[in-house]
């Protein structure tokens, strides 16, 4: 279930960006960007490492018998890349494995075990506050890690200047591409995505502040705050109501599991500069023929539940 | 009065050289007539002497040469005036650049008294905080000017726009600017008694702490011999320094792609080649 929802966004997106880029016609090619060099399709290599611990094993199989990574190695088909990267599953004995300048990609077993427990916060059958499913929480968190890291790798290779914080960046396309969704999934993703941040138990002191990531509490609003900049109407429900965060008063007139209004105020132009770009430096490296044709594979996999 | 003179003093010791007679024709090369600059005459009498001693040093004279380079496609406008707030801000292209008088005051309160071990001292804290606040904003107004596609959070662009810029003007800047930049982040945070509730979180800033850490790291990641000390004496924890070279590449990148375009490569040479940093001893 997973994979499809997962592979059903990603499609999605494609569908949706192919169309995007038809309408406006752009004069700037991947190589007015970026490296001069041999720019090719298929370049990623899938591996599924089995765990030396068996604790893993359940999830091993379960992601090996979905083809989780075959289908993510379809959709970036269409993108254009100067090398091979390998994009693997593995025990890492750390619940991640940061991703350095050419690869491998490595999602971690300990990391998708962590997501599992996670979404056990949700009860059984219900949702949260704001009305996250188990379900949602976990296929928003597996599309949120996955295409996080592909993202990194398209930095990286297409080497696309990043103002700001990679990682920071790499959490605003993955959600650029989630939104691409037709918005009941776009919403699912969205909340699914955040709640795994919502939820850390992690407190950040002191030197913790070093990290290159940014807080589980800022990723979880930067999450709110691109799907709110994108539709403020299918997204309304991500914001406190008004007034909430004018009162002043204490912390406890605040839902935490919202965005404040101050905030929700500046996300349509914060979604703005992010598709500016999205159009200028990473649209012009994806191949618009493949595209198609991965388009054209959408129709399988409308098996989802 | 007197440290804010210092303050002052240091700015303007970096941002213009000496007027020797060698330098007249890199002088006239730093012009631009599309900055404008003004001292708004401020209201409150206790800052009557900053305005003054900002005029008499021509501080906005000097930022203006500093950014000679810029090809401007619209006027850029940089106001010093009285704010009511310690503040700076990028008002948008119509109103340009405010830098506000009460900043320097806040400056003189937060900087430390006395000179690290590292050779750091009073003046050069409160001139890199000077420069991180200045810095930051103008790249506030880099993207806006030129929009420029900014992927990551802008508030983390314009602090690495003003850190990019500090480191690159050798070593001797660096070391005596950047730190201040950090510096001023981590008082901000302990004025704040280091309370920072979860909504806060949804700042578009990131926390004090981050940014303080940024600094560290641009710092680092640009001159790693110079700014050793940071991982030595624990300053910076090796796990981030070890990502400090990627986070330069990462900006050098940017800056070559997005502002290099818009920079007028003679100009910026000149302003490279100036001598920005005669030995302040004594301040």
């Amino acid at each position: 279930m997973i994979r499809v929802f997962v592979v059903a966004a990603i499609m999605a997106s494609a569908a949706s960006l192919a169309l995007s880029s038809a309408s406006g016609a752009s004069r700037i090619t991947c190589k007015d960007w970026h490296i001069d060099q041999d720019w090719k399709l298929d370049r990623i290599d899938v591996e599924y490492v089995e765990p030396k611990d068996p604790a893993y094993s359940a999830i091993y199989d379960d992601l090996k018998q979905r083809q989780i990574l075959e289908e993510l190695q379809q959709f970036l088909s269409a993108v254009r890349l100067p090398n091979k990267v390998l994009v693997k599953t593995e025990q890492c004995d750390q619940s991640e494995r940061p991703y350095q300048p050419g690869g491998p990609v490595t999602i971690c077993y300990e990391y998708i075990a962590k997501l599992a427990a996670l979404a056990t916060k949700i009860p059984a059958g219900g949702t949260t506050p704001r009305g996250v499913s188990r379900e949602d929480a976990t296929i928003g968190a597996v599309a949120q890690a996955v295409l996080h890291e592909i993202s990194l790798v398209v930095f990286d290779q297409q080497r696309i200047p990043v103002w700001g914080r990679e990682d920071d960046a790499a959490d605003k396309l993955a959600g650029f591409l989630m939104l691409q969704f037709p918005d009941d999934t776009a919403h699912k993703l969205m909340n699914g995505a955040a709640f795994f941040f919502e939820a850390s138990d992690r407190t950040w002191t002191g030197s913790d502040f070093s990290d290159v990531k940014s807080t589980e509490a800022q990723r979880f609003y930067n999450y709110l705050c691109i799907a709110y900049g994108k539709d403020q109407k299918a997204f309304g429900d991500f914001v406190q109501a008004g007034g909430q965060q004018a009162s002043g008063g204490s912390s406890n007139a605040f839902r935490d599991d919202l965005l404040p209004q101050a905030r929700a105020a500046r996300c349509p132009r914060e979604y703005a500069d992010f598709k500016l770009g999205y159009d200028t430096f990473i649209k012009p490296c994806l191949d618009q023929q493949q595209l198609e044709k991965v388009i054209t594979r959408v129709d399988w996999l409308k098996s989802a539940p | 009065m007197q440290i804010l003179s210092s303050a002052v003093l240091a700015c303007a010791l970096i941002w213009s050289a000496h007027l020797k007679a060698e330098d007249a024709d890199s002088e006239a090369l730093l012009e631009n007539d599309r900055i404008q600059i003004e001292y708004v005459k401020p209201g409150a009498s206790h800052l009557m002497p900053v305005y003054e001693t900002m005029k008499e040093r021509k501080v906005l004279e000097r930022l203006k040469q500093f950014l000679s380079p810029l090809k401007l496609p619209v006027k850029l406008k940089i106001t010093m005036h009285e704010c009511g707030t310690t503040n700076a801000y990028w008002g948008g292209r119509a109103s340009g650049l405010s830098l506000c008088y009460e900043f320097f005051d806040f400056a003189k309160r937060i900087a430390p008294k006395e000179a690290t071990p590292e050779g750091y001292s009073r003046d050069d804290a409160i001139t890199g905080m000077f420069l991180q606040v200045t810095l930051h904003e103008l790249g506030h107004g880099m993207f806006d000017i030129y929009n420029i596609p900014v992927l990551g959070r802008e508030e983390d662009a314009a602090d690495q726009m003003a850190g990019f810029i500090l480191s690159q003007f050798g070593p001797e800047v660096a070391r005596r600017t950047l730190p201040g930049a950090a510096y001023v982040w981590q008082q901000f945070n302990e004025s704040r008694g280091g309370e920072w509730p979860h909504w806060l979180y949804s700042d578009e800033h990131g926390h004090d702490l981050q940014r303080s850490y940024n600094y560290l790291c641009m710092a680092y990641g640009s001159d790693p011999t110079t700014f050793a000390y940071y991982v030595d004496s624990g300053l910076l924890p090796k796990e981030r320094a070890v990502n400090c070279k990627r986070e330069a590449d990462q900006m050098l990148n940017a800056f070559q792609k997005t502002m290099l375009p818009h920079i007028d490569a003679a100009k910026m040479k000149a302003v490279q080649d100036k001598k920005w940093l005669p030995a302040v001893v004594g301040l």
